[in-house]
């Protein structure tokens, strides 16, 4: 029992519960963003409750109406109302860029975690398609995927597993050998413990924190990609648009219909700067938890 | 140090082969039929043929491939079904202006990234601190087409100072330019500010202070040099991103690069050009990064010991 006694002392910093809620570790940029973030989530979940119009009616007889009482953020080519097609347009959003990030976090996990524990000739593998991944660019990918699959919810969503997935590994790879370097595994090796039960209940504990601002991260980064898919044309097929999808419809309205630019881009803008905002400030306060831990 | 190099020179060729054999049978599988898509709408089965002979797209789908990859290795990528010219010289026109379009966006984000990020770094609380913090949570946000649209409608249709888009001459670079560096800029002033921090901790910082240097000079001279190195890193893994980000910008901008090109190309079925453009672009990415290994090799000997 000596063995265990010894480890525990380094596992308390980061596997324990450190009091999410305590009011004073939680500073202002993550209450803002949880805020703004809630907000935007709840006026898409209710679209269907607080939309004043159907997103897909057309009414010739009021196209491209600047933001007025009737239509707040005024009306589209075909003179639908826009705000209702933004808050219909977000849970494209919100349904690939949330599915897409926990599908990345997941299998980047599951990659990084290979990486570290899994058996030595995968090592250079893995670290190779994690590298091709990093480099590829996203936008090609794209363009490569979609030319040959007529794009849909499904595909868009691999497509945000496929380009999100190399960044977490690489983070968990990290801390994942990093981790494994320690006396606890070491400990937990000589009682033996299998690197299945020593990655899952030792060292996974070490990657939640760092897990936890990847997804908020990821999230504000497929809520971009997914919008520059949709405004390139490889997004979800109208009428159902995203915000990209919006935005795409109203480019050739740029110069004469400002709002069917600005309006949607704020939605997507909005919603992914409070993702970075909840990452930063999880990121800060897992700093200062740490900071804390290594004073002790 | 030879044998390192041989390996992943080796392995970097390997990749843009199986790279290039990807794209090629995934286009050939499943996308339309170029003949088709070319010939006009009621031609007879005859002339459809025809097209299919000149395209080469009637034989067998390995031999194809053979005649496609023996002709890449000697720099003939093909002739494009759309343009009926080389894909090598399309790509010849249109690389130069995506790389000088990444190059200025690049340099442009980088010139802002030391001089902020150190200033951030020393001065958390000032004016240039909260700059840095909102540029890296703003730019991060946004993406490249809406910040492109935006000043498309400010500087170019309302102020009318700027072309708002095609390429006549080097202020058609300078919204696109803008846009991307914005875009690639966050993560680069996230990086040097906390490294930055992490310098102007050291002990030989203090030194420098106790010997009276100003604080200016001791970040910008001093601390910088060391500061750089994670921003190498960072600008190494970020080739994608800007890569992507610049396609994205050709496009919103009509700036005639390689990005607005495999768009096109895509969208008319066009095989070769598809191709051409993704083996090229491929292979620069991972000529990029086996730079910047080999360089990390040569600088840390402790990266090709464990390499080898």
């Amino acid at each position: 029992m000596t063995v265990t006694a010894l480890a525990s002392p380094e596992r308390g910093g980061t596997g324990g519960r450190p009091g999410l809620f305590r009011r004073n570790e939680i500073g202002p940029a993550l209450v803002a963003g949880a805020v703004i973030f809630c907000l935007i989530l709840v006026a898409v979940l209710a679209a269907p409750l607080i939309a004043p119009a159907d997103p897909n009616l057309p009414d010739l007889m009021a196209v491209r109406k600047p933001p007025s009482a009737a239509n707040w953020f005024g009306t589209d080519a075909v003179g639908r109302d826009l705000l209702s097609r933004i808050l219909w347009g977000g849970q494209v959003s919100f349904l690939v860029a949330g599915v897409g990030m926990v599908g990345s976090i997941c299998l980047g996990t599951l990659m990084g975690m290979l990486r570290g524990f899994g058996p030595g000739w995968l090592h250079p593998i893995v670290d190779r398609i994690i590298d091709i991944q990093l480099a590829f660019p996203y936008v090609l990918l794209g363009i490569a995927i979609t030319s040959v699959v007529r794009p849909s919810v499904p595909v868009l969503i691999l497509l945000m597993v496929l380009a999100g997935w190399a960044a977490v590994a690489r983070v968990v790879r990290a801390i994942a050998l990093q981790e494994r370097a320690k006396d606890y595994v070491k400990a937990a090796e000589i009682i033996g413990a299998s690197r299945l039960r020593i990655a899952a209940f030792h060292v996974f504990p070490s990657v939640w924190p760092s897990l936890m601002v990847l997804a908020a991260m990821q999230m504000a980064a497929m809520i971009v990609f997914e919008a520059t898919l949709s405004f390139l044309g490889m997004g979800v097929q109208p009428p159902t648009a995203s915000w990209g999808g919006i935005m795409l419809d109203g480019k050739n309205y740029i110069t004469t219909s400002w709002w069917l630019t600005l309006l949607p881009g704020i939605a997507i803008m909005m919603t992914s700067l409070s993702l970075v905002l909840i990452g930063d400030g999880l990121e800060a306060r897992a700093e200062r938890l740490r900071s804390r831990e290594a004073d002790k | 140090m030879k044998r390192y190099v041989i390996r992943r020179t080796a392995q970097a060729v390997i990749i843009v082969l199986a790279i290039a054999i990807t794209v090629f049978v995934v286009l050939r599988l499943s996308a339309g039929d170029p003949a088709r898509i070319r010939a006009p709408v009621f031609a007879s089965a005859e002339v459809v043929e025809q097209y299919r002979r000149d395209f080469g797209t009637d034989r067998p789908i390995v031999e194809q491939l053979g005649t496609f990859l023996l002709g890449a290795v000697q720099g003939d990528l093909g002739t494009s079904f759309r343009f009926h010219q080389p894909v090598t010289e399309l790509i010849r026109t249109a690389l130069p202006r995506t790389l000088a379009l990444a190059g200025c966006a690049l340099a442009l984000s980088l010139s802002v990234t030391i001089i902020l990020g150190s200033l951030a770094a020393l001065r958390p609380r000032s004016i240039w601190g909260a700059l840095a913090t909102i540029l890296a949570t703003v730019g991060q946000s946004a993406p490249v087409f809406w910040t492109g649209a935006l000043m498309v409608i400010l500087f170019a249709v309302n102020l009318g100072w700027l072309p708002p888009g095609g390429f006549t001459g080097v202020s058609s670079l300078v919204l696109p330019a803008v846009a991307v560096a914005l875009s690639i800029m966050p993560t680069q002033l996230r990086v040097l500010r906390s490294s930055m921090r992490g310098v102007l901790r050291e002990e030989y910082i203090r030194t420098a202070q106790a010997f009276g240097l100003s604080d200016r000079r001791i970040t910008f001279v001093y601390a910088l040099k060391n500061a750089l190195l994670p921003l190498l890193t960072v600008i190494g893994v970020d080739v994608g991103y800007l890569l992507g980000g610049v396609i994205v910008a050709e496009v919103v901008f009509a700036f005639p690069g390689v990005g607005e090109l495999a768009l096109v190309a895509l969208n008319a079925r066009d095989y070769p050009l598809v191709q051409g453009i993704t083996i090229v672009t491929a292979s620069i990415f991972v000529i990029v990064n086996l730079v910047i290994d080999l360089a990390y090799a040569l600088i840390d000997p402790r990266i090709r010991m464990e390499q080898s």
